[in-house]
């Protein structure tokens, strides 16, 4: 077995965080990241979409973090952005959203569920969320910002998130959520604050290798992606 | 005093770090930033535990001493540092050895130190 591949599947670059993409892949890059999702709220999209350059060691992947009110509009956001992005995030922290997003498969990650007072999670949502493949997404920056009194509610509401994600085989992803490059901590550190926080080393690990390469693959078989160099261009009967 | 002798110290692990701020940082700064961010983070009783003690810092790397069975408490608090002095501010750690020789051999010789500029050259395009 190889050295574990470590993605960040949500990053802010400009105009949303404080960070060009250039920096922000090159920190990465030196974290020992082998990619990163640049997935900017759906309100401060740049004017014209960036142009990333992928290269074998390091990918820079298209993602969108839609965030919105009203359920019914979700949808329809949803429907606009899904072929255009790789990895689609909500901005979770209503109920009504919580809900809508977990229920839709073309959803790929349901970020920060919590709101307060509440983990965001009930045993309905977490079935839903294991029905239609949607991640529950642990941001690490509300957790390194802040202190006291909020990050302990923080954790609480991560702990009984956790509990009913292990019960009902819920997938995790653990990403940044970084606002600018003082935001990103590399892989290992990333694990160390994880495993502090509640979750074990495993479940750590496949936060942030096997559950990110698997959303990547399922979007590639959408657009007939089979593997590096072959893709199905034109589906036809040939019999 | 007499010193302890050296099996019955207790064991330590060296960490070979680099800091990636916005401007410079002085030495006791970070110390107090460390010393705040793991009461912070494990709690006080935790915290003594891991030992914690910055044995050298210059030039943006540095290496910090630490209890062996307590290195993933003191990863997980020197990750969770976001501002020293009202800057900025991240610790990578290049790695993680049994002495300091080694540590310096290993990692604070070989790695190089990640643009501290970051900050500065993107004002720069911004002015």
């Amino acid at each position: 077995m190889g050295k574990p591949k470590f993605y960040d599947f949500c990053v802010h670059a400009i105009p949303d965080g404080d960070n060009t993409v250039e920096q922000l892949a090159t920190l990465a890059m030196h974290f020992g990241y082998s990619g990163i999702v640049i997935a900017n709220h759906s309100d401060k999209l740049p004017q014209s979409p960036p142009l990333f350059i992928s290269t074998n060691v390091f990918e820079i992947f298209r993602g969108i973090e839609l965030i919105e009110e009203n359920p019914s509009k979700l949808n329809s956001l949803i429907g606009k952005f899904r072929k255009s992005v790789d990895v689609l995030i909500v901005h979770g922290g209503s109920e009504a959203i919580n809900k809508a997003s977990l229920e839709n498969p073309r959803v790929d990650i349901l970020n920060h569920p919590y709101f307060d007072k509440s983990s965001g999670l009930n045993q309905v949502l977490a079935k839903a969320a294991a029905e239609n493949g949607v991640a529950i997404g642990l941001t690490l920056r509300p957790f390194l910002h802040s202190r006291g009194s909020r990050r302990i509610r923080l954790l609480s509401a991560l702990r009984a998130n956790l509990d009913l994600a292990r019960k009902y085989d819920v997938s995790l992803v653990l990403s940044s959520s970084a606002m600018s490059c003082f935001d990103l901590r590399s892989p290992m550190e990333t694990l160390a604050m994880a495993e502090i926080c509640g979750l074990e080393e495993e479940e750590a690990l496949e936060a942030m290798c096997t559950v990110p390469e698997k959303i990547i693959l399922r979007k590639h078989l959408i657009s007939g992606h089979i593997r590096e160099g072959i893709e199905v261009l034109e589906e036809c009967d040939y019999f | 005093m007499k010193r302890l002798l050296p099996s019955l110290r207790g064991k330590k692990r060296y960490i070979a770090f680099e800091l990636i701020s916005e401007g410079p940082v002085g030495r006791s700064d970070l110390v107090k930033e460390i010393m705040s961010s793991a009461s912070s983070l494990l709690g006080d009783v935790i915290s003594s535990e891991c030992d914690i003690k910055i044995l050298g810092f210059e030039d943006w790397k540095g290496i910090i001493q630490c209890s062996n069975t307590r290195v993933k408490e003191t990863r997980a608090s020197l990750a969770a540092i976001t501002r020293i002095n009202g800057k900025r501010a991240t610790l990578h750690i290049f790695g993680i050895s049994g002495t300091v020789k080694r540590a310096t051999e290993k990692f604070l010789q070989i790695h190089k130190v990640f643009e501290p500029k970051i900050e500065t050259k993107f004002k720069m395009v911004e002015e």
